[in-house]
């Protein structure tokens, strides 16, 4: 080995050579990863110039490369139509309420289930708050369906208080869009509290005990050692949410629909201008869009991170 | 000693029982709910004011579900598809995971690179649709068990809990002669069973529960391939779903009276079919949780 490649080796950078004989070395690895590779390759990879689409005149007899170009009107076309534009703002405005409710309430509950001085106690009530983690949202959507039905239990409680009509949740616009924000909030809840839990176990009981020494109150401790050591995981948290601020929950928006709901989000109208309707490329660009928007809101929201308080993913 | 309490502090403590009784009963009061009413008689259900507890007690509805057409086939595709699934992507996912704990891989951060742009840039579900009906996925079992199984958050997780092991013995066995697959299967693996575990438990959950796979891709002609979920999804569009069998039919100038006699599902029986289809994992969950909980937390490590 001559002088220069050892300083190289050292210093952890490879000449050609020695990295095809390492790579040769290591074949059996390559072979572990030769299913995922492949299976990346096939179901993500090749769908990916399929977003040419959403630039077509899509026909399914002349297939992705004998399509008419139609350059950027298909996107055009989703900003005239009244029913895409109004899937967009749904999608946006619920993302945001989602968030404006689901970020904080699992930290608050965190640190009050952290307060719990009774450890039994508490573990029920975790493993309690769990329970809608684990249903499907079909299951959410069927308990939404029984529990609101003219004959369930909400309303059978409102006959109790006189109301003489059964009000019929599951028509009403209004509460539907009250269902969207409400619902995955309380789904996720409780599971959404095991970051911050174990995030609130993994302070050093010490430095509580100095501050109290210190003669701090309960508040002076939530803000100068609860909060600081609980920010860098809850900006991460708030990063990957704001990337999932144009992307809406199909499962829950399509299963409560009704015919009496006149809501959609970008997912259902995708899913319904695409496979139902079979407008390949106008559900494609819609679909584009948003993926669009999101990748930028995750990078722009992940360099704000960086710069306020020094946290991102990358 | 403990100190005595202030009066402020135990104000706050009682208030917080008080409120965590409040989300005891919000978590809880709607399955309890439909369960009391999935175990009562439907026409007594009607009458209302069942809380927890059933009036009339019956196991009626549960043998109405049961006992339907298609429910036996669709209970063996949900337990046929969530077995497949955590076969197939665990071991998937444990060779990948495994070989990026060599940080010396040549071109590691190139094919990372290539793992992780699908998270940020997709097709969409239209070119997806098209590509599994060119590759024959559409109406075919194996559409549940393969596009899934390799998941770059799941990787990680392995990968995380993987770094954590002691190498002692992995560095031993390869003294020994023992190559990279027999290191993986024979002394990686065992070591990771806890991880296995809560992988395991991830998948089979999002599996049993998944019914848009079987919406987007599979046709009412297949519905031997239905599994348990999507069953649930039919049943409560059941109205929806007659009113678009009966416009079809109409357009194609079928025969419509055959629609008349079928008659909707009656509220109790739709509550025993949401029972029957979350039971399996409500009743096991509780004792499972700390698997489920394991790689929550692992997900959270950064490195």
């Amino acid at each position: 080995m001559s002088k220069e490649t050892m300083i190289r080796t050292i210093s952890g950078k490879r000449t050609f050579k020695q990295s095809l004989k390492l790579a040769f070395k290591q074949r059996y690895l390559y072979l572990l990863l030769l299913p995922t590779l492949v299976s990346v390759f096939v179901f993500s990879y090749c769908c990916m110039p399929g977003v040419l689409m959403a630039f077509q005149d899509y026909s399914i007899y002349k297939g992705l490369w004998g399509s008419e170009w139609v350059g950027f009107d298909n996107i055009a076309a989703i900003f005239r139509q009244s029913k895409f534009t109004g899937a967009i703002w749904n999608t946006f405005y619920t993302s945001v309420m989602c968030i404006i409710t689901g970020f904080p309430a699992p930290i608050i509950l965190a640190l009050m289930l952290h307060e719990l001085r009774n450890k039994a106690f508490k573990r029920v009530v975790q493993t309690i708050s769990y329970l809608p983690h684990f249903l499907s949202w079909i299951s959410v959507v069927g308990l939404v369906y029984m529990i609101f039905s003219t004959e369930g239990i909400i309303n059978n409680v409102m006959s109790w208080f006189g109301a003489k009509e059964p009000f019929r949740f599951l028509a009403s616009q209004t509460v539907f869009q009250w269902f969207v924000i409400l619902i995955p909030l309380w789904k996720g809840l409780g599971w959404s509290t095991i970051i911050h839990l174990a995030n609130l176990t993994s302070i050093n009981p010490e430095l509580y005990e100095a501050a109290e020494v210190d003669g701090a109150n309960y508040m002076q401790k939530l803000r100068h050692i609860t909060i600081p050591h609980m920010l860098p995981t809850c900006m991460i948290l708030l990063i990957f949410q704001m990337g999932s601020l144009f992307s809406s929950n199909f499962e829950l928006v399509y299963g409560l629909k009704n015919p009496y709901i006149n809501f959609d989000v970008i997912s259902t109208v995708v899913y319904e201008t695409g496979i139902q309707a079979g407008n390949y490329h106008m559900s494609t660009a819609i679909g584009f869009v948003q993926g669009l928007v999101a990748l930028l809101l995750v990078l722009g929201t992940n360099w704000l991170s960086k710069k306020v308080s020094g946290t991102g993913i990358w | 000693m403990r100190r005595r309490r202030s009066i402020s502090r135990r104000c706050f403590d009682g208030f917080n029982v008080f409120f965590m009784w409040i989300i005891i009963v919000l978590m809880l009061f709607p399955y309890l709910n439909v369960l009391a009413k999935a175990l009562n008689d439907g026409a007594d259900s009607a009458r209302g004011g069942i809380l927890f507890w059933p009036r009339v007690f019956t196991w009626d509805n549960f043998a109405t579900v049961i006992t339907a057409e298609g429910f036996g086939q669709a209970f063996f595709i949900s337990v046929a598809r969530v077995v497949c699934s955590v076969v197939l992507t665990i071991i998937v996912q444990f060779m990948c995971a495994y070989v990026f704990t060599y940080k010396e891989l040549v071109g590691r951060s190139g094919i990372l690179l290539y793992l992780m742009i699908p998270g940020y840039f997709g097709g969409g579900l239209i070119p997806q649709y098209i590509l599994y009906s060119n590759i024959g996925l559409l109406n075919n079992f194996l559409c549940y068990v393969i596009p899934g199984m390799f998941s770059m958050y799941n990787m990680i997780i392995i990968r995380t809990y993987m770094n954590s092991l002691p190498l002692g013995l992995k560095e031993a066995a390869k003294i020994d002669g023992a190559s990279e697959i027999k290191i993986l299967f024979r002394i990686v693996m065992p070591l990771c069973k806890p991880i296995m575990a809560t992988i395991a438990l991830w998948v089979a959950v999002g599996d049993w529960n998944d019914w848009t796979t079987t919406m987007y891709f599979f046709t009412r002609k297949y519905d031997h391939l239905f599994p348990l979920s999507y069953l649930l999804q039919q049943v409560l569009k059941e109205t929806e779903r007659i009113q678009q069998m009966i416009q079809d039919a109409l357009r194609s100038g079928q025969d419509i009276s055959q629609f008349q006699e079928m008659n909707i599902t009656t509220e109790a029986v739709r509550c025993a079919q949401i029972i029957v289809t979350t039971i399996p994992i409500i009743a096991t969950y509780p004792f499972l949780q700390k698997y489920f909980i394991h790689g929550v937390t692992l997900g959270a490590v950064k490195d």
